[in-house]
């Protein structure tokens, strides 16, 4: 009898698990008429979805350029630094950002050349949309724009401490150095450090080293809605915590992105025949970058 | 009337659904955004779907009958996309009506306002549409 029960909640506890693998496996739902291969920015997920599963950021989010009315951050788009070292001045004196000095006349070598934006700005710039997935030891941010990935590891190491020095012989990267934990059951909190320097942290030209800090705090507020902060720490060029900004992603109920990249010919064709004889003019009003 | 203004009403509706995706790569310093230019009865050469911004060719005769050919800029074309933009919504051969925020520095380049095609249909650009130069995804000036 004792085995016949144990054997039926067994049963029973199988059956469980098969149907919240098929569960998860389920294609999403599809508007009548839409193809599953497409993102449709006007299907949106609606309300909040219910409460935030634990300790997940797994499927594909709409960010803040992605047309789904997703919620506007705060400070992100345009970072307000705090004030700057003298060496911090010296190297953002050096950056021509588009805002003022539009295709022509910047200097920012995204614009001009497609270089990648590097982390932190490729978390705050352009983002259209992102997925996140996870190993067992590793959680990957897949950033739609540029098609980048970023590698954090979730197996307890350390951050490297000697990156610019090179005595480990770890070299600079673009994207950096993460690793990450769950600090409750909602809020992931990645931090990266080694970041190659020849890249901007943020649009607006605010430069940052290879020792710099960069933690995100990635929240799961519920199923349809996630909020990333970003701050970082650079005392080299920064007299205080650079608060870099918030922005607000919504689930995609078909968990399908669009195709948007930087392509070198076409930014050089679009140079020449339309940026660049275009000129800049210094003394316009402040611009949107949108 | 009525009908036009509930088509109206309908068309400002959604294009304030869609509002917030049309991400630019930059402003519009380098444009005079006071009064957009006019081409008239002006002939496509190329509609190029490329990022950052999609270009269009054509090929436009002045008053005085001076053959000029113009390129322009437009909204990136994810954003385009949401406004019903495609990469074959313009082709060459087609006359139509070009309306443009020109240069400053007074070369045949622009930003892209607004297309009149030859059946009134009008296409407008998602960051410098409107008719005041401000976003027409949203109908909020610039």
């Amino acid at each position: 009898m004792r085995n016949w029960f144990l054997g039926a909640i067994l049963a029973l506890a199988t059956i469980l698990a098969l149907s919240l693998v098929a569960a998860a496996q389920t294609a999403p739902p599809q508007v009548k008429g839409h193809s599953p291969w497409k993102y449709y920015p006007m299907d949106r997920a609606v309300g909040d979805g219910g409460p935030a599963p634990k300790r997940d950021l797994t499927g594909t989010w709409a960010g803040p350029g992605s047309g789904a009315a997703v919620p506007k951050g705060t400070n992100i788009q345009s970072p307000t630094a705090p004030p700057l070292t003298p060496l911090g001045q010296q190297l953002f004196s050096q950056n021509k950002p588009i805002g003022k000095y539009s295709p022509a006349g910047t200097n920012d070598p995204h614009t001009r050349y497609c270089d990648p934006f590097g982390f932190p700005q490729n978390m705050a710039n352009e983002i259209r949309g992102m997925t996140i997935t996870t190993l067992p030891n590793r959680t990957f941010i897949l950033i739609q724009y540029m098609d980048v990935w970023r590698e954090v590891w979730t197996d307890g190491r350390a951050l490297p401490t000697d990156v610019s020095s090179g005595k480990d012989g770890l070299d600079p990267k673009i994207n950096g150095y993460s690793i990450g934990h769950w600090e409750d059951d909602y809020t992931f909190v990645v931090d990266t450090t080694g970041l190659d320097d020849s890249t901007w942290a943020t649009k607006n030209g605010y430069p940052h080293t290879v020792d710099a800090h960069v933690q995100e705090r990635f929240h799961r507020d519920s199923k349809n809605d996630m909020t990333l902060t970003i701050t970082m720490d650079d005392p080299k060029l920064y007299t205080k915590q650079f608060y870099i900004g918030e922005e607000h992603f919504r689930w995609i109920p078909n968990q399908m992105l669009d195709d948007f990249t930087c392509i070198p010919s076409q930014v050089q064709q679009y140079l020449k025949e339309m940026g660049d004889p275009a000129g800049y003019d210094l003394n316009a009003p402040p611009q949107r970058t949108r | 009337m009525k009908t036009k203004l509930v088509i109206m009403v309908a068309s400002i509706a959604a294009l304030l659904a869609i509002a917030g995706p049309t991400f630019a790569h930059h402003g519009a310093a380098a444009y005079d955004m006071s009064k957009p230019i006019v081409l008239k009865d002006a002939v496509i050469t190329s509609f190029a779907w490329i990022n950052p911004h999609p270009l269009i060719k054509c090929d436009y005769k002045n008053e005085k009958g001076e053959l000029q050919h113009w390129i322009m800029e437009m909204g990136s074309t994810p954003a385009s996309q949401l406004i019903g933009w495609t990469r074959t919504s313009l082709k060459p051969g087609d006359v139509v009506t070009l309306y443009v925020w020109q240069a400053k520095t007074g070369l045949p380049v622009g930003r892209f306002n607004k297309v009149v095609f030859a059946d009134g249909k009008v296409m407008r650009d998602t960051q410098t549409g409107a008719d005041n130069g401000g976003r027409a995804d949203t109908g909020v000036g610039r």
